[in-house]
């Protein structure tokens, strides 16, 4: 008996060892199976779907007042999203007023006292201002009537600062799993990764998280080699020197991904200088017009894009939404597009912000707003 | 003195200060402790050619900037602006060359040209109107970072003529990038001016004392425009550089090389010729401190570290090198 279990013992782990490898395959197999599959969905032409249902947007504005506060005015993303949110505001007879700033929290106090003053409708805070950073402001706009709304700001997991009449997030970490999808599509399921983070900007935190889990189910070969966090103001002055660092201690390292694209213009050099251009992939997030250019001239390999223009419109819609009452979506309704050497001509030479991304959302907003 | 005291005197010659030979080359001593102890931790990835070529390129527009600082330095005057005129020269060459089609060599022409400018500007102001140097080119610095905004719509420009990069980067010598040719240049002429002319040494009478460098005949205000043109126009050069490096111009991040720069002057204060700033000397504290980040951020530190080893660095040496020679009063600081 004891050598009968001894013997059927040895051969389990014997089937073991023969099948685990090819389990092992398979499960490598299927993920990249997933993982193209998810892909796809980002490298068609974007399409729109309904954020709600129709609804009078018109009687809904009219005569009433948003102010739009950006993390700063010299953000170019931001100033093109709210340029072209007043834009919308004129049709729709919204009148929509950007407070001009250099990021700088004590503008931000102003900005709340001017909309109180004002008896704004609305204060939109977009894209970088935390609710916590102007806690006491946020209270007293809410105290005087003045609805306040954040957009493109938090990740869908994230609970909203509690005074915050509605918050219209972004997926970020959906931004993360298409970027692991691309990787272990694009190095067949063996990439050896750095990623270029900044740990303090809030959206990296799902950002990453999203990328480690989606790479972890799908590419079970993939290894992050090293994680190499910067600070947003030392981006200029250490993240080509730290990418240089770590190209040459861990030469096996095939795709870099600065997780935001603006970081590309001090990995690009870094490549440059230890011979690896072309050699290394890079992929990256927002769709910077720079950056594509870079994607038009073989320094990077891909980049995860929004259109301005629908992020305008897709903010009014959901701002517009709570302001009349009606249920908010869950999330900024804006499609993320894929740019890569196949269709970055789309976004012209050299590249715009707004463009190659079709313009499927304006009829479909008007639609949606009988603005027929 | 007596007869016999003179002989004896003579005899002996002038006693040597050991301890001020050790000064003089602690810095590179250390620097060298430094790279041997990367080394052994990482034979194979820090202690190849390859990577100290790419450090030497890398930290070339660092080394121009703190050249650029030492020259008013020595002069007596602080010149803040240096990142901020990098920024203007680099963005010039963008905006110029990608959007207006601009030929490169115009556009570098341009941006040296706007760097006599600056300089011209900061005289006016300082040597003219007799305002502290500190407040010039502290507001110059917000002045030209606006401009800069507007000029460049806040936006990074790519697609910088290709011809500027080969020159900076592309080509290669030894296996070392131009780029760090040019900051040796630099430095060696800027050594040679300082140590062997006249005009060295007026510069730095000109600092050690105004009033007494006056009364000895030199003309002070000269010499005072004449460093802070050449530290605007060699901070031009370094904006070429970086331009040429990084293959686009970006509005913000050249601003953040004034620190560094700063911190590699006054460290380099501590050696070659202790006590005064020499470009020897900012030269190897540029490439100490760029070693240390490198070594640093090789093994897999956490980037804060490099932060306070560029800060401790900086503190450390500057504490030494007083107690070194006593305590004494320097004109440094």
């Amino acid at each position: 008996m004891k050598h009968f279990w001894k013997f059927s013992t040895m051969a389990s782990a014997l089937a073991l060892a023969l099948v685990a490898p090819t389990l092992s395959a398979q499960s490598a197999d299927d993920g990249m199976m997933r993982a193209k599959e998810r892909l796809a969905v980002y490298t068609e032409a974007p399409v729109f779907t309904a954020p709600g249902e129709p609804f009078d947007i018109k009687a809904c504005a009219a005569g009433k007042k948003m102010l739009s506060i950006p993390n700063s005015s010299a953000n170019p993303f931001l100033k093109g999203i709210i340029d072209r949110m007043k834009v919308v505001g004129n049709d729709i007879g919204l009148e929509v007023v950007e407070w001009e700033n250099q990021g700088q929290p004590s503008q931000w106090v102003q900005g709340f006292d001017f909309a109180i003053r004002s008896k704004f409708d609305v204060i939109d805070l977009i894209s970088g201002i935390s609710p916590d950073t102007v806690a006491p402001q946020v209270k007293a706009a809410s105290d005087a009537g003045v609805k306040v709304m954040t957009s493109h700001f938090y990740d869908p997991s994230f609970e909203p600062h509690p005074l915050i009449s509605s918050s219209l997030p972004i997926g970020f970490n959906e931004i993360g799993k298409i970027l692991a999808n691309w990787v272990t599509v694009n190095t067949n399921g063996k990439g050896n990764i750095a990623i270029v983070v900044s740990r303090e900007v809030p959206p990296t935190i799902p950002l990453v998280a999203g990328f480690e889990s989606e790479l972890a189910e799908n590419c079970p070969d993939c290894k992050i080699v090293r994680e190499i966090n910067v600070g947003v103001a030392e981006w200029g002055t250490k993240i080509q020197q730290s990418v240089q660092a770590v190209l040459q201690s861990n030469p096996e390292i095939d795709v870099i991904i600065p997780i935001y694209d603006s970081m590309s213009q001090f990995v690009v050099p870094a490549l440059r200088l230890t011979g690896t251009l072309g050699k290394v992939k890079v992929a990256t997030f927002n769709g910077t017009p720079f950056v594509l250019d870079f994607i038009h001239d073989g320094s990077v390999d891909m980049n995860i894009g929004e259109s301005l223009d629908w992020i305008a419109y897709a903010t009014v819609d959901g701002h517009m939404r709570d302001l009349c009452g009606l249920a908010v979506p869950d999330k900024l309704n804006v499609p993320f597009y894929i740019f890569d050497k196949d269709n970055v001509a789309d976004a012209g030479k050299p590249a715009q912000f707004d463009t190659g991304y079709g313009d499927a959302y304006i009829a479909g907003f008007h639609k949606l707003w009988g603005m027929e | 003195m007596t007869e016999t005291d003179k002989v004896a005197s003579a005899a002996t010659g002038p006693k040597t200060n050991y301890l001020r030979i050790f000064e003089r080359f602690a810095l590179i001593l250390v620097w060298l402790l430094l790279i041997a102890g990367f080394s052994i931790a990482m034979p194979v990835s820090f202690f190849n050619w390859g990577n100290f070529s790419i450090l030497f390129a890398s930290y070339a527009p660092a080394a121009l900037l703190a050249l650029a600082i030492i020259v008013p330095l020595t002069a007596g005057d602080y010149d803040l602006s240096v990142g901020a005129t990098l920024t203007v020269s680099s963005c010039l060459i963008g905006v110029l060359n990608a959007w207006y089609d601009v030929p490169i060599v115009a556009c570098i022409i341009i941006a040296i040209g706007a760097g006599v400018f600056i300089g011209l500007f900061h005289s006016l102001f300082i040597v003219y109107f007799r305002i502290p140097s500190l407040v010039v080119t502290l507001g110059s610095t917000s002045l030209m970072t606006g401009i800069v905004q507007w000029m460049t719509n806040s936006s990074t420009i790519g697609g910088i003529d290709n011809a500027l990069i080969m020159a900076v980067v592309g080509g290669r010598f030894l296996g070392v990038p131009y780029v760090f040719y040019y900051a040796l240049i630099a430095m060696i002429v800027m050594w040679y001016i300082f140590d062997f002319t006249p005009l060295g040494r007026r510069l730095l009478f000109v600092g050690r004392g105004r009033e007494v460098a006056r009364l000895n005949g030199i003309s002070v205000d000269k010499m005072r425009v004449g460093a802070l043109i050449t530290s605007a126009v060699v901070a031009s050069i370094g904006g070429v550089m970086y331009a040429g490096i990084l293959g686009s111009a970006d509005p913000y991040s050249g601003l953040n090389y004034l620190l560094p720069a700063f911190a590699a002057a006054f460290l380099g204060s501590t050696t070659i010729l202790p006590g005064r700033f020499n470009p020897l000397g900012a030269v190897v504290a540029v490439y100490f401190l760029g070693t240390g980040i490198t070594g640093l951020t090789m093994l897999g530190i956490p980037l804060w570290v490099t932060n306070v080893f560029n800060g401790g660095a900086l503190i450390l040496a500057v504490t030494i090198s007083q107690l070194t020679r006593g305590r004494e009063v320097t004109d440094i600081g």
